[in-house]
This record gives structure tokens, sequence and C-alpha cells, in this order.
């Protein structure tokens, strides 16, 4: 069977999550390369995945400070046989507590089984406990066969309710404040249902769950966990990688496959291939890049939401591997965000506020990477940084305002003088 | 290996599961944990004793280096993950109490204790720190505090019919009245949609588009105190994009332009003044 993939269903997401859902079927199908057909069974799929009757209303009013990650669910999507996910909880609920061979879980199974339903052999149960050991979920005790397993949740077994409580709310903070997430979300939804298992129901108080709110977080950069590992992985095997990419300049994020002959019609996509070196993640815009080594050793930039139907191919040399690395080191090191061109020396002057606390200086502080501020008075300072290019760093500056007076290079003052002109003329 | 495609994680798995009160752990979560509880964040959060305990768990856990290719980029300097007043504070929000807490302005002066009742505990990914939003009972008024100006924190006992009370009004008050404004992408920049569609990405927005004249427009909805920054990510985005309905910000932004221009000596004699600082603070 065919790997299942989420390209089309990350996509999809990823469209609604930034448009708020404002497209109409027509105009998502349109942007996503696919039928209209085939749009509404996608949306189908996850509507009935995410539980949620109005589907788009997840992305309105209200969502932006939760902490609850409104597109976690995509990692819940994985397609199960009904039978197994009708096995699978006896199974694990037979193995919380009290160790168990497979064939006492296998009476387990049928004595629970409705008697409509096709029993499971032995054969079956074996292959889901090595699944489950797999994974992680169970453990084998020590000792000779029959082997005994039970569930594996020391984790949460071992802490005190208050204990239990401080992990939760370290989860909740490290899921939403650093990158990775996925893990640490999933995570903690677990640690929701263990702190509810320990308080008796009728003192239960839903305000355990949601400790605290963030604010201004991008919310689609899970999306693109899901191929993350996929390439951390390729660049620890050092090994190259075949893909079919979508640049965003490009209007349509996703093509259907050619196999499918009702939607070959976009079949204009190369396969890109690229030795992977660095993924970045971009704080600026909540973004992912793939940096890798083409064919000559040339570096290439690629957004990680474009690719897709990611294929590992042949390894590399670890000493062409390492060199890149280190190539790419030196060229990144005064990157604003990735850019590899040629460094130039940006100095800004920034107005402090008056009458108020120095809030421009703080943010520049904040913000600024590796830039110094190298005079200041009381009215103004200096701010001067070495950087790859203009291009990356020129929206910070303009972001303030008139805080901000670009002094050199000479051409990006120039083009800040332009720039405000043009958008003064908007309001005029 | 981490697949966060995993057959365990299962909508429907899951739910049958939830019925049951029975929960699984697996091993990429832990190899998660583990590289968090490598963080400082952990220290400040955990009792050590807790911390040993956990370690003693996830010890098997193949740390994996996969992490090493992975680099962040032009974020804030991560000032604060954890303050050490979250937790005192979280523990006065779960018994449902009052507080009496003492503040500094952002001035530095100290302010008399005042009686109050906390609200709601939040971190702002752009200034990497954490804010108290609570209700000022002596003045009937709400406040943003930043943790790192709260002096002292301290319980004070109140009965539930009170603490009701307060909680109802304070909810009133939270509700912030939420403007509306209509951000057009300049029609040339259009290939730009989706790196301005991510700026606008932490806000509740919609976006329409017009078939006839290939314009997007963004419909962005906020709260005062969200205004600042969404000024902040109009003057980011420059010339992409230009607000058409939203007479404030239309007027700030025209302001922006006026002052701006002025610091480079353009219609310097149009501009009156001397370059004046108008972009006040970004919220929190």
């Amino acid at each position: 069977m065919a790997k299942e993939s989420f390209d089309k269903e990350i996509q999809f997401l990823r469209l609604l999550a930034l448009t708020g859902g404002g497209y109409d079927r027509q105009q998502f199908a349109g942007r996503l390369g696919i039928s209209v057909h085939t749009f509404d069974k996608t949306v189908r799929k996850l509507r009935e995945i995410s539980g949620d009757a109005d589907f788009a209303d997840l992305f309105r009013y209200g969502y932006a400070d939760s902490a609850e990650p409104v597109l976690l669910f995509l990692y819940r999507a994985k397609s199960m046989k009904e039978s197994e996910s009708r096995r699978l909880p006896l199974i694990l609920t037979a193995l919380k507590g009290t160790p168990q061979t497979a064939a006492e879980l296998l009476d387990a199974c049928c004595e629970r089984l409705p008697l409509d339903a096709a029993m499971p052999d032995e054969k079956t149960v074996r292959s889901d406990l090595r699944y489950l050991e797999e994974i992680g979920v169970v453990r084998r005790e020590p000792g000779g066969r029959p082997y005994r397993y039970v569930l594996n949740n020391d984790l949460t077994e071992c802490l005190s309710q208050k204990e239990l409580v401080d992990l939760y709310e370290f989860v909740d903070i490290m899921a939403n404040t650093q990158i990775p997430s996925v893990q640490g979300y999933l995570l903690r939804d677990n640690l929701k249902k263990a702190l509810k298992s320990t308080v008796p129901e009728h003192e239960w108080d839903d305000g355990l769950l949601e400790p605290f709110s963030y604010k201004y977080h991008y919310d689609a950069r899970i999306l693109d966990e899901a191929h993350l590992y996929t390439l951390l992985r390729t660049i620890h095997l050092r090994k190259r990688i075949s893909f079919q990419y979508f640049s965003p300049k490009n209007r349509k994020s996703y093509s259907a496959k050619e196999t499918n002959p009702l939607f070959g019609r976009e079949t204009e996509v190369r396969r890109e291939t690229t030795l992977p070196l660095k993924v970045v993640y971009d704080h600026q815009y909540g973004r992912w890049y793939l940096i890798g080594a083409a064919a000559k050793g040339r570096f290439v930039k690629f957004r990680m939401e474009g690719m897709i139907d990611i294929a590992e191919d042949q390894e590399a040399p670890e000493e062409y591997f390492a060199l890149k690395k280190q190539q790419l080191n030196e060229r990144m090191r005064y990157s604003w965000l990735i850019d590899t061109g040629d460094t130039v020396t940006v100095r800004a002057k920034f107005y402090r506020p008056r009458g108020q606390a120095d809030f421009i200086a703080e943010r520049v502080r904040l913000q600024g990477q590796w830039g110094e501020i190298v005079e200041e008075n009381e009215e103004f300072f200096i701010y001067e940084i070495q950087v790859n290019g203009v291009t990356e760093i020129r929206p910070w500056l303009r972001g303030f305002g008139s805080s901000c007076e670009v002094l050199a290079p000479a051409d990006l003052r120039q083009s800040f003088i332009d720039e405000w002109k043009e958008i003064g003329d908007y309001y005029e | 290996m981490n697949n966060p495609f995993e057959k365990i994680f299962n909508y429907q798995l899951s739910s049958r599961l939830e019925e049951t009160g029975v929960y699984t752990l697996t091993s990429q979560e832990r190899s998660w944990l583990k590289s968090m509880l490598e963080h400082p964040a952990a220290l400040e959060a955990l009792e050590p004793r807790t911390i040993a305990k956990l370690q003693e768990c996830v010890l098997d856990e193949e740390m994996s280096n996969l992490l090493d290719g992975l680099e962040q980029k032009a974020g804030s300097l991560e000032t604060q993950i954890v303050h050490p007043l979250l937790s005192p504070i979280r523990r006065i929000m779960r018994n449902r109490q009052g507080m009496t807490i003492q503040c500094r302005t952002k001035k530095g002066k100290l302010n008399d204790p005042q009686p109050g009742i906390p609200y709601k505990l939040e971190y702002s990914m752009v200034k990497r720190e954490w804010y108290l939003h609570w209700y000022n009972s002596s003045t009937r008024s709400i406040l943003h505090t930043r943790l790192c100006h709260i002096l002292s924190v301290e319980q004070s006992r109140r009965s539930r019919t009170y603490y009701e009370e307060q909680m109802t009004r304070a909810q009133k008050l939270f509700e912030a009245p939420r403007h509306e404004a209509v951000v057009e992408v300049i029609r040339i920049f259009n290939a730009e949609l989706t790196r301005i569609l991510h700026a606008f990405s932490c806000f509740d927005k919609r976006v329409e588009y017009d078939e006839e004249e290939r314009t997007y427009r963004i419909h962005l909805t906020f709260t005062d105190s969200e205004g600042q920054f969404v000024l902040t990510k109009l003057r980011f985005l420059g010339k992409r994009v230009r607000v058409v309905e939203g007479r404030y910000l239309k007027y700030r932004m025209r302001e922006t332009a006026r002052k701006a221009l002025a610091l480079y000596g353009v219609e310097a004699e149009e501009a009156a003044g001397t370059a004046n600082n108008e972009e006040t603070k970004i919220p929190g």
C-alpha cells in the first residue's frame, strides 16, 4: 500500500489558517490545484477528525490568543482500520496496571468485542504488541517466555498530583514557546488526561487545563513539522533527497498526482534534488526553510511549505557534507534570515520616545540580533550591524516607522525615502 | 524515529481511549520532554526532585541529535520563558482567591500595594515576556502588568461570592471592544501573498479575493491593545499593503510617512516640527 501522505490536507489547512476561511470552495480548490469534488472530500475527512461542525470557525474570532493549537488535529489523521480502533483500546485498557501475556490479551479482546465483530487471532495481538512496544507505549516485563507486557506510563505515575500540575504547566509553556512543538502538544493532551484521572470528578475544574495564554502566535508553523523530521533525518544521515517543489510565488500550492487521470492537468512541476544541510525557522514570519547544496555545490534554499513528496536518495560522502556545512555556516554568519549574499554594514539612527519608558531601545535590544549600539545620547542612539544584503533586515527597520532613520548604506537610505513617499501617497 | 503521524495518535482511537480513562505516552513525547528538560527554564519551572524523577523515566529515550540540523533566525532574545511569579499567581487563580499586589511603574516608581483579582497570565511571543491581566478592586479598573514589574503578590482570602462578583466585573471590562480594518494587497505584489498573509497570521482575520480586480483584501479584527502591533506589521510590510478601511490606521500610516520623510529632510517645510516620536509602545 502506498504510504499515506497528508500533503493535500496540509496545504489546505495552511491556506485555511492564513486566510481565515475567506475563500469559497471554487477558489480554495483552484488554489490547491484540485477539483471541487476532491476539495469537498478533503474537508469532510478533516471535519470528521477535528470533530468540529463548523470548520472555518476554528480560525475565527478568539483563537489568536489561545494555548490550544487549532491545527494539531492534523496529526491525528493517520488512518486506521475500524477493527483496529476497537481492538487497541481493549488491549491498552487491559495492560493498565497488570502485566499480561499475548494469550491473556487475546482472551480479553474476545470477551469484550461485540459478537458481530471480527475476532482477532493471537498473531494479530502479537503484532499489535510489537507495534506498541516499538513506539514506546508498552514495555515488556523482565523474565522469560511467555512475555508479559504492561502500559509504560511511569512518567506520569511516578509524580504526585502537585508535580503533575507543575509538569503540565511546564509542557504547556515549552510546547507553546519553543520549536519543535508537535510532540509537546501531544504530550500536553496526554498529561491533561493524566491530570483528570487524579482529580475526583466533583472537584474537577476546567481552569486547570488552560493555565496560560499566548499572544501573537503563528499557528501554521506546526504544519511544517510534518516534514521536519524527515528532513532532519536526511541531514543526519547525509542523504540527498528529491522532491516536488511549488514555489510560494506560484499561485497553486498543490497539484494532484498525475497517476490520477482526473487531475492530470497540472503536470508542470519539476522534481528538485539537493543535499540537505540545515533547516531554518524564521521567527519573523513563522516560516521554515531548507537549505541544501545543489549538484554543483551551490547553496539552494527552499520554503518547506512548498516541498512535497520527499524521497531519500544516495548518501553523500561525509567529508563533502562537512565541507558544505562549514561553508554554509560561514556564509550564514551574517544572515538576518537566510541571505548568503555579500555583507554590508547597516547604520540606523533610532529616536527615543519622549516622556516615557524607552521601549524603542528595548525593542532594538530584543530583536536586533547581533547588531550593536555604537553611539548614544538622551535623544537617540545609533545601531550598527553587519548583515548579508539589506533585503531581510529592511522590513524590521521599516517596522519602527518614524522612530528609525537609516543612515547607511546610501542606497538603502534612498529606498526608504522613496518608499515612505509612496506609502504617504496611498493615504493622500 | 520521530514520526508525528503515528497510528496511536489517531482520533478515533484516542476518543475511544478517553472513555476508558486510559492514556498512552510514546517514546517521541518522552524524547521531546528530555530535550526540554535540558533547557534552563526547566530548573525554574520544576522542583529538582521532580526533574530527577522525570529524568529517570526518559533515561532510555535515545536523545536524538536530529535537532542539531535545526537553526532559528530573527527571533527575539529569549529573556524569559518561566517567571518565578507564575507559580504563586497560578495558585491564587486555582484557589479562586483575591490578591494583594505591589507593582512598579514603567518608569520605575513604586506603587502602594493594591487589592485585586488575577484574571489571566499571558505570554507575548513578540516581547518574549509574561504579563498578568488583573482587576484592581479599589480603582475598579483592569491592568496589564509585566511580571518583571511586580514586586510581590500575596493571596488574600475572599468569599466565593465576593470573588465571583469581582470576576464578573473584570470579565466585562476585559471584553475589549474590537475594531475592524481592511487591508488591501497592492496588486503588483500579489506574488508575495503568502509572505503577507504570514505576517498577519497572528491576528484574527478573513481574506477576500476579488476575482474581477484580482485583488486580495484582508479583513482584520483587533482590540485597542493589538492596534499598535497591527501598525507595526503594516509598516513592516511597507508599500505592499494599503489600509482601505479603518480611519485611525489610515491616519497613523499617513503620519508615519510624513514624520519619516521629515527625518530625511524631505518635504520638511510641510512636516512642521522636528522628528517627533509618534510611535507608541507595542503591546504585550
